[in-house]
């Protein structure tokens, strides 16, 4: 009886097809790309799989060349098993090409600037008035505001924050946003959080450029609202953070 | 920023938060199918539907899993001959019912602690109900994926009586040992468990399961990924404002959370975080109602549920589910003081 060579190809590919996987949610790692999509206290799971998947492959291709075992094919394959390999392979190409960037203004806009009233996060053991005002960042001061929102209680204090620059539609010309999204856990729950800033020299700062504004807080009304404005002393250009969400 | 690279940035994020729990759920699966004698763990569930649909929701503390890995473990109890109760009880309380879930619940909302008990009570009952509903059908099968309904053990052939010859019964039988047949046109899950294939050393059970995993991986991922996609496409081309524009009439603001909770097809780990970010907007009942209906059906799940039931089936369970959250988070609505 002559013995026919196994077809190999398929587990070949579903080797190809993991470790694809795997190393898409590596390369986010080590490419830094990682905190655009996720919360750094979630990142541990997603590298833990990708090395799992990087296992596992690594595990079944040794199998393979030593026994030349093909694929136990009396497991259930629901979806046509070329279209799953078709899907996972194109799908894990196009993640190790594509460069994720973080959310812009207008996406921003779109969301809804959530006013600092409508944020509620308690975590008593960050309070704000352990934190000298230079030295709080954008989201500190709304979650401060969140706390105590009267605006008059924080006249004159020093700011120092980092932001990019959002032009609401409707301000007067010499007011913008500085603006920054904060991440739950992915980017798909991402939502922008910003305070008003009042430019004494010229506003020609492009929408979605970073700035770092320093100057003090005072109390304005914009839309009709009284709210936090910083009076900006100075606005520098600076480039984009390596973390651009805030958590 | 172009709402493409908006929705790509958005299906890249969401799948790269749901893999490692995809991962999770086949582990699982995997372990349960290889380590697992089936027939013992059936024996030992309860067989009254409301019993096991609580059982179901319960076992959900033994595999913290959350809505991507709960299908394949419900998937693999229903093929080893689980009541049908007990499987949807799993399906729907398991992403909940987890001690990650109680934790993250609890630390999110710290000053309304009422909401952890609420929402792991509510899903239970959901599930309860749901399971007990689902076991009125005796015969789960028609509502399965031909495939997984082919593997599963039938249960109208399980009452044969001891005595009967196997030699009188119609059917393809090899002989084995003298007076011992083995009915070869058996449900495929019903042969493996004759022929008690499970693999005895410890190698050879650990090589299963790395096998079955790979596989099992294959095939959901790329469930997965369909499931993502719309999710993304959905989130960007409906803005959010539409569904945050009702957040304060009691029927209106439960309508708009669990819609934002199918659209934002958040895990159920971390989901008490993005509720919170609500919680001064919203009423507590639609808050509720998407930590409760998120968790059981969402746009990405849908996809991974459709491996295993038929569309009428995720039909029917989306729209109950939907039904019964809306009803007991109105009620806590418009009748607690919450």
């Amino acid at each position: 009886m002559t013995r026919s060579r196994p077809n190999l190809w398929p587990i070949a590919l579903d080797i190809l097809a993991l470790t694809l996987w795997g190393l898409m949610l590596l390369r986010y790692w080590w490419t830094g790309l990682l905190p655009v999509l996720l919360h750094p206290d979630y990142h541990w799971l997603a590298i833990g799989a990708g090395w799992l998947l990087i296992g596992l492959a690594a595990w079944r291709s040794i199998d393979l060349v030593r026994t030349r075992r093909k694929a136990n094919t009396a497991h259930i394959a629901l979806l046509p098993r070329q279209w799953s390999l078709a899907i996972l392979v194109g799908v894990a190409v196009f993640g190790l090409i594509y460069v994720p960037r973080p959310f812009t203004s207008d996406v921003a806009l779109a969301k809804g600037i959530a006013e600092p009233v409508a944020l509620t996060r308690s975590q008593p053991q960050r309070f704000s008035r352990a934190t000298p005002p230079e030295e709080r960042t954008l989201t500190e001061w709304i979650r401060t505001l969140n706390v105590y929102p009267e605006p008059d209680a924080y006249q004159g204090e020093p700011v120092n924050v980092t932001g990019f620059v959002i032009n609401p539609p409707d301000w007067s010309d010499d007011y913008l946003m500085v603006a920054r999204f904060v991440l739950t856990c992915c980017a798909a729950d991402a939502y922008p959080i910003g305070l008003p800033v009042q430019v004494t020299a010229e506003n020609n700062y492009s929408p979605d450029s970073w700035i770092n504004v320093t100057g003090t807080m005072d109390t304005d009304t914009i839309e009709g609202q009284r709210r936090l404005v910083i009076r900006a002393d100075t606005i520098e250009s600076v480039p984009e953070p390596d973390q651009p969400y805030e958590f | 920023m172009g709402s493409i690279n908006q929705a790509l940035t958005l299906f890249l994020s969401l799948l790269v938060e749901a893999t490692p729990f995809l991962l999770l759920g086949v582990i699982f699966s995997s372990g349960l199918a290889v380590l697992i004698d089936e027939r013992a763990l059936v024996k030992r569930l309860p067989k009254h539907p409301a019993l096991a649909a609580l059982t179901g929701s319960l076992f959900g503390c033994l595999f913290p899993v959350c809505e991507c890995g709960n299908v394949p473990v419900a998937r693999r109890l229903l093929m080893q001959g689980a009541p049908s109760a007990m499987a949807i009880g799993f399906l729907l309380a398991a992403p909940t019912v987890n001690p990650i879930v109680f934790w993250a619940t609890w630390v999110a909302f710290r000053d309304q602690p009422e909401m952890v008990f609420w929402r792991v009570g509510l899903t239970v009952l959901i599930a309860v109900i749901m399971g007990w509903l689902f076991s009125t059908q005796k015969d789960l099968r028609p509502f399965l994926q031909p495939a997984i309904a082919r593997a599963m053990i039938s249960p109208a052939q399980t009452p044969a009586p001891a005595t009967a010859n196997p030699l009188l019964a119609g059917g393809t039988f090899l002989l084995q040992e003298p007076g011992q047949t083995m009915k070869l046109d058996a449900p495929y899950a019903e042969v493996m468990g004759a022929m008690a294939v499970l693999p005895q050393s410890t190698p050879a059970k650990l090589r299963a399961v790395l096998e079955m995993m790979l596989q099992e991986f294959r095939e959901l991922g790329a469930v997965l990924v369909m499931g993502s996609a719309i999710a993304a496409t959905v989130q960007v081309a409906i803005p959010r404002e539409w569904i945050l524009a009702l957040g304060q009439g009691p029927i209106t603001s439960i309508v708009a959370m669990m819609v934002l909770a199918w659209v934002v097809s958040i895990c159920s780990t971390v989901d008490s975080f993005f509720a919170l970010s609500f919680a001064s907007v919203f009423t507590s009942g639609s808050l509720l109602a998407f930590l409760v209906f998120g968790p059981m059906i969402d746009l990405k799940n849908i996809s991974l549920l459709l491996t295993t039931f038929k569309g009428r089936a995720v039909a029917y369970l989306f729209v109950l589910a939907a039904l019964l959250t809306f009803a007991l988070t109105l009620f806590v609505n418009l009748y607690t003081n919450w």
